[in-house]
């Protein structure tokens, strides 16, 4: 068998590491009863040792009910498994597990069913390099969050478990913000969690399956026939209409007909026995065929390339599950670029490939079959197990038997030569795992990109509102708002004799209660002056925030849609935040306001008018040529002004900030409504990513 | 643009012009894909009705190992595509001319190389003069890996008056061709004719099955009536079909405007969906200008400015026309702001100021009545058009309004007579005054020439006097007080009057104007989107 060219070495050194004692009790018992339940000597342990893990599982984790189910289910099989199909060191690591709810007694189980199993120097190595992994383990596990109590020293079940913490990690992941590459995020997010489920989770588990082999190619490349023709029956329906195939086949030994129906492998698949023209893509028919041989299956797909998009998606999913590939396409298909597209992903994700050229005209094959070679040693597929099946007459959906010889032999080695199926379904295993590198930190890397969206465009609310008050600052300090109705209002005040007034009488009584009508229409242009200051700075706000998520991203457009307005209690609070800050300043100055006792001997002064100077000596900043600034300064004295100043000024910006605050919390409910994502969450996925290097 | 106005063809003609409306409007306003491609479709088509009229460019398009070179070899009856059986074979395009008069500036156009160029001399074929005047082209693939960077097919499949495209029965649903080309063209049914090829692999019956489904699966997706013609390249079966649907399109010479008609309306389509157009108001109605005016005044403080006027000439008029005496008498109550030593200041300025904030709150809400029906970037667009010139505003007014400022330390002329007249008044009291004084006091002793003051007969009458000339003092400063209240909110009335009026004048040149511009740009774009759709 041809291993791939490259894409392996990170796994090849364990590899060596993990596969000389798998060869051993073959090599040792070459008649062994049932070939795939000892084809590899690590599962039986695996299994064993599984066992108690999964029910621990369970007990810790009640929580979780997709876990539970799994692992339940889990448990019952491989007990089955143990107690029917055993080699002749199966009973007792059988009856120990079964023995064995307790966790304290795993370990031991562990020691005994090595001893046993492996009275080979390269078994203490396993057990050294498990041994190693012990201590990390305990790091891990508060992590994950699933189990405290010491682990048992297996490598397959490690693995298990960090995949099921992956599993974990990657199910949390929400990327609700619709930010270019998020659909493209939720896709990969799904399509791990289908591959974990459909393929990691139960090939981990239960390394001693029947390989799964899936064709997949064009749509009318001939894969139908293909099946058909290798099954020599007609399981999957072939036809001129394209594209032909919907439901997905299978088709396998009857021996190995349970472990295909059993549901694990492609969990998430309907089995039926026959399509019907009613059958969508959630199902999978599962047809045995005495022509096959045992230990392989071949899985028929939809297309990847057909008008029928959904049809992609579950060849994709099919493949994602597949222990081998093959690859079929046709001497007019071969340069297509959907068709190259699939081979690029075979070799990123480094699966076992076998690629059938078809419907090759002979006269043409020499020509044809050159020029792909080429082709395929320039993409780095040259050494891919290569076959030809020419342009033949289809009779009844099959091609004649002598076109499909070289593939059905190649099926045949792959399931006597155990020792080959072993590894080329861990080779595959192993390209999945390592393709998990690359691809669960590009799930981390988008969730991050949510992360730090969502916190820019809080960024903006935040610079926007902060905007608006530094201009409200700089419009009270530098004098614009004593302008307008303030200034006329202000010569109205001054011009008419009622400032002398306002120092000169001591009002008693009832006269003292009444504020005269242009007191009044003073104080009222004072506030609708901070009020307009107030809307228009909202205003402005409100617009720069929109204007700058829209130009972040069309997302932020959608997001600040309708909110490019102030609220409309907007003026209604402003209206009573700067009244209740008037009446503040006019309390400040009656009780703070003591006035300085040479002057209280000449002049009283009434707190309302007063305060009202006191305002626009605030606000004016130097212009009004200073005058209410030097009254206020000399009735109340620099000190006790500069007090009440910075107090009054201090209580509005509080004021304005309380309303800015409300305003801005609008975005940030509109941010929320459309998800928050978990910044934990990309860290949680890079630690599972990393317990899994590390179980591996 | 004058190619397309000239050529009076209806409906294309003023179409474009639409489009060229919407073009010249856009920036800024439209996606700014749809943008560049609606030029680019005006240039096309200027490009396209300038060129040989003549001529109809029928393109084969379909993916690799389709057989369109074959076909292309075919229909022309000559072997000028290289065939073969490796996939891709053609990576540029051939293009064959029936009737070569005036077709070398299309080919050009088109691209084509020199070298791929062929022609047919229809007059030598017997039989083939219905297709004078066809360009037919054989196009690269578009699917293979090598049109992955490779966009000639992508170009001429663009540029094509009827587009031939060419499928088999392995690859006819493959959606490669239908994503990406079909699904986008519908609609253009007229300029759109299917291929199917290599009928001579399939039995009868798988013929037809397959006619129906590929008529199934184009009608899904909106083509509403497919031309399908089976063909063999092979055995010639279906090429003469194919060549009478060519040549029916080649002596009608309207698919080079069908071809447009229906790219328009896909682009309108895609417009109206990206970019649909609100409604506006044609102008800033009267009742939105004074609302403006309104505003803006009250941004000014014109109603207490008036009022400011009136209460201080009230007040300083007490100065000058009032009764004297209590005024005398005030001196002598403390002045706080003498005892503050703040009496000297100058406290009236009379100048006319702005609120900032208000003004710009005046111009905003202007924009909000406006925008109502309007999109969001048409409404943005105003927005900006209306706030353009706010920042100078307030300057603006405090200039336009420096003229009419009321001087609030005026001095009437009738104020000084008043004063005068009050004076004199004063003056005869005090000498009523002197004589009573006189008169009770030095009596006879006074000399002769005085004599009349010692007469005690006189003095109740000097008495008298005395006391008329107090009341008419008293009587002519409340009289003169209400001529100047009076005065005053005339004065008001006036200035009042003539600062809205200066305020409009301003409002009209810095906010109404940019603001009506906008919103004929949005009309005018508007119409030319109802034009396009008509």
């Amino acid at each position: 068998m041809n291993t791939m060219g490259d894409g392996h070495q990170e796994s090849a050194g364990e590899r060596t590491l993990f596969m000389p004692p798998i060869r051993q009790p073959a090599e040792v018992r070459p008649a062994a009863p049932d070939p795939a339940a000892e084809h590899d000597a690590d599962p039986p342990e695996a299994e064993a040792t599984q066992d108690p893990g999964g029910e621990d599982v369970d007990a810790e984790d009640v929580a979780d009910e997709d876990i539970a189910d799994e692992d339940a289910g889990d448990v019952a099989e491989h007990d089955d498994e143990a107690g029917d199909d055993d080699g002749p060191d199966g009973p007792g690591v059988a009856e120990d597990a079964a023995e064995a709810p307790e966790v304290d007694e795993a370990p031991e189980v562990e020691d005994h069913a090595d001893t046993e199993d492996q009275a080979d120097g390269e078994a203490t190595e396993v057990a050294e390099d498990a041994a190693e992994a012990v201590p990390e383990k305990g790091q891990d596990a508060p992590a994950q969050a699933v189990r405290e109590e010491a682990l048992p020293k297996e490598a397959a079940q490690r693995l298990g478990v960090a995949l099921d913490a992956l599993r974990l990690s990657v199910a949390d992941l929400r990327f609700g913000l619709d930010l270019p590459g998020a659909e493209e995020a939720r896709q990969a997010r799904d399509d791990l969690l289908a591959q974990l489920r459909d393929y990691v989770l139960p090939r981990v588990r239960t390394s001693t399956a029947p390989a799964l082999i899936v064709v997949a190619g064009s749509t009318g490349a001939g894969k139908s026939t293909l099946v058909n023709s290798l099954a020599e029956k007609n399981i999957s329906r072939t036809g001129v209409r394209r594209p032909t195939t919907g439901t997905p086949v299978l088709a396998c030994h009857p021996d190995d007909l349970p472990w295909f129906s059993s549901g694990e492998l492609l969990g998430g698949l309907t089995r039926i026995e026959k399509p019907t023209p009613e059958t969508g893509l959630d199902s999978l028919v599962v047809v045995s065929t005495e022509k096959l041989p045992q230990g392989v299956a071949l899985l028929d797909t939809p297309d990847i390339d057909s008008v029928v998009e959904e049809h992609h998606d579950v060849a994709h999913r099919m493949l994602d599950a597949a222990d081998l590939w093959i690859f079929v396409t046709t001497a007019a298909r071969y340069a297509d670029a959907p068709a190259w597209k699939l081979l690029r992903l075979a070799k990123e994700r480094g699966a076992r490939l076998g690629i059938v050229l078809s419907r090759v005209q002979p006269r043409a094959r020499d020509v044809v079959l050159k020029h792909f070679v080429r082709m395929l040693t320039e993409y780095g597929l040259g050494d891919a197990d290569r076959f030809v099946v020419n342009e033949a007459t289809v009779t009844d959906g099959r091609l004649p038997d002598s076109e499909v010889t070289d593939l059905r032999l190649w099926l045949a080695e792959l399931s006597v030569d155990e020792e080959r199926r072993a590894l080329a379904v861990r080779e595959t295993l192993d390209g999945v795992l390592d393709s998990f590198r690359t691809r669960v930190p590009e799930l981390a890397r988008q969730l991050e990109e949510q992360v730090a969206f969502r916190n820019e465009l809080r960024t903006d609310v935040e610079a926007a509102y902060l905007g608006a008050l530094s201009d409200i600052e700089r419009a009270t300090k530098n004098g614009s708002l004593v302008n307008g109705e303030v200034l006329a209002r202000w010569q109205d005040f001054t011009g008419s004799g009622e400032l002398t007034r306002a120092l000169q009488v001591r009002r008693r009584g009832k006269a003292a209660k009444q504020t005269p009508e242009r007191i009044q229409a003073f104080r009222t242009a004072i506030r609708t002056g901070l009020e307009s200051l107030i809307a228009a700075a909202a205003n402005r706000a409100s617009e720069e925030v929109v204007a700058r998520w829209r130009h972040r991203a069309e997302l932020g457009g959608l997001l600040g849609a309708g909110l490019e307005r102030p609220s409309d209690e907007l003026a209604r609070r402003a209206n009573r935040a700067i009244a209740a800050w008037q009446e503040h300043v006019t309390e400040l100055v009656r009780t703070e306001g003591v006035a300085k006792r040479s002057i209280s001997k000449i002049v009283s002064f009434d707190a309302d008018s007063l305060a009202l100077i006191f305002m626009v000596a605030m606000f004016s900043g130097g212009s009004v040529e200073g005058v209410p600034h030097k009254l206020v300064n000399a009735l109340l004295g620099a000190e006790s002004l500069r007090g009440i100043g910075a107090k009054a000024l201090s209580d509005l910006r509080a004021r304005i900030g309380v309303l800015f605050d409300e305003e801005s919390m609008r975005y940030v409910q509109a941010l929320d409504a459309a998800g928050i994502p978990d910044e934990s969450a990309a860290t949680r996925l890079y630690q599972a990513t990393y317990n899994l290097e590390v179980a591996r | 643009m004058t190619a397309v106005t000239t050529t009076g063809r209806p409906g294309l003609g003023p179409r474009l012009n639409s489009l060229s409306k919407i073009v010249e409007l856009g920036p800024g306003r439209l996606d700014e894909k749809l943008l560049t491609e609606s030029g680019a479709l005006l240039l096309r088509a200027g490009d396209r009705l300038k060129l040989s009229s003549e001529h109809t460019v029928v393109a084969l398009a379909g993916g690799t190992g389709s057989g369109k070179s074959t076909l292309f070899n075919a229909v022309s009856g000559l072997e000028l595509s290289p065939t073969g059986v490796r996939r891709p074979t053609t990576a540029r395009t051939h293009a064959c001319v029936w009737g070569l008069d005036g077709a070398a500036p299309l080919l050009d156009w088109l691209q084509v190389q020199w070298r791929h160029r062929f022609a047919r001399a229809s007059a030598l074929d017997k039989g083939e003069s219905r297709l004078h005047g066809l360009i037919l082209l054989d196009l690269p693939d578009h699917d293979s890996i090598r049109a992955l960077t490779d966009n000639e097919a992508d170009r001429l499949i663009g540029l094509a008056d009827l587009v031939v495209w060419v499928l088999d029965p392995q690859k006819y649903a493959d959606a490669s061709t239908h994503r990406r080309y079909v699904t986008d063209l519908a609609g253009h049914e007229a300029v759109t004719v299917f291929a199917l090829n290599q009928s001579d692999r399939l039995s009868h019956e798988e013929l037809a099955e397959l006619v129906i489904d590929l008529n199934d699966l184009l009608k899904r997706e909106g083509v509403a009536q497919p031309t399908v013609v089976p063909t063999s390249a092979v055995s010639g079966r279906g090429i003469d079909s194919l060549k009478s649907v060519i040549a029916d399109a080649v002596s009608r010479r309207r698919a080079a405007i069908q071809r447009l008609d229906a790219d328009l309306d896909r682009l309108t389509r895609r417009l109206a969906e990206t970019s649909p157009v609100g409604e506006a108001p044609a102008n800033v109605d009267a009742a939105r200008r004074v609302g403006l005016t309104d505003a803006l005044c009250d941004a000014v403080g014109v109603p207490a400015l008036g009022e400011a006027m009136e209460n201080i000439y009230a007040e300083r008029s007490g100065r000058w026309v009032g009764w004297p005496y209590p005024r005398w008498i005030a001196k002598f109550r403390p002045d706080p702001l003498k005892s503050l030593k703040l009496d000297e200041m100058q406290v009236v300025t009379g100048r006319i100021t702005a609120q900032p904030a208000e003004v710009v709150n005046a111009v905003q809400a202007l924009a909000d009545g406006l925008t109502g029906g309007m999109t969001d970037v048409w409404r943005t667009g105003l927005h900006h058009a209306a706030r353009s010139r706010a920042g100078q505003l307030p300057q603006a007014l405090t200039e336009e309004l420096a003229e009419v400022a009321p001087e609030l330390d005026r001095v009437p002329g009738w104020w000084r007579a008043l004063k005068a007249w009050q004076y004199t008044l004063v003056a005869a009291f005090f000498l009523g005054l002197v004589w009573l004084g006189v008169g009770l006091t030095a009596g006879d002793s006074l000399p002769s020439a005085l004599a009349v003051l010692g007469d005690t007969a006189a003095l109740p009458w000097v008495g008298v006097m005395m006391a008329s000339v107090l009341g008419l003092g008293a009587l002519s400063a409340v009289a003169s007080r209400n001529f100047v209240v009076l005065g005053a909110s005339r004065e008001r009335e006036r200035l009042e009057r003539e600062m809205r009026r200066r305020v409009g004048v301003v409002a009209e040149s810095m906010v109404v104007e940019p603001v009506e511009r906008e919103l004929t740009r949005h009309n005018e774009f508007a119409a030319a989107m109802r034009g396009l759709t008509g």
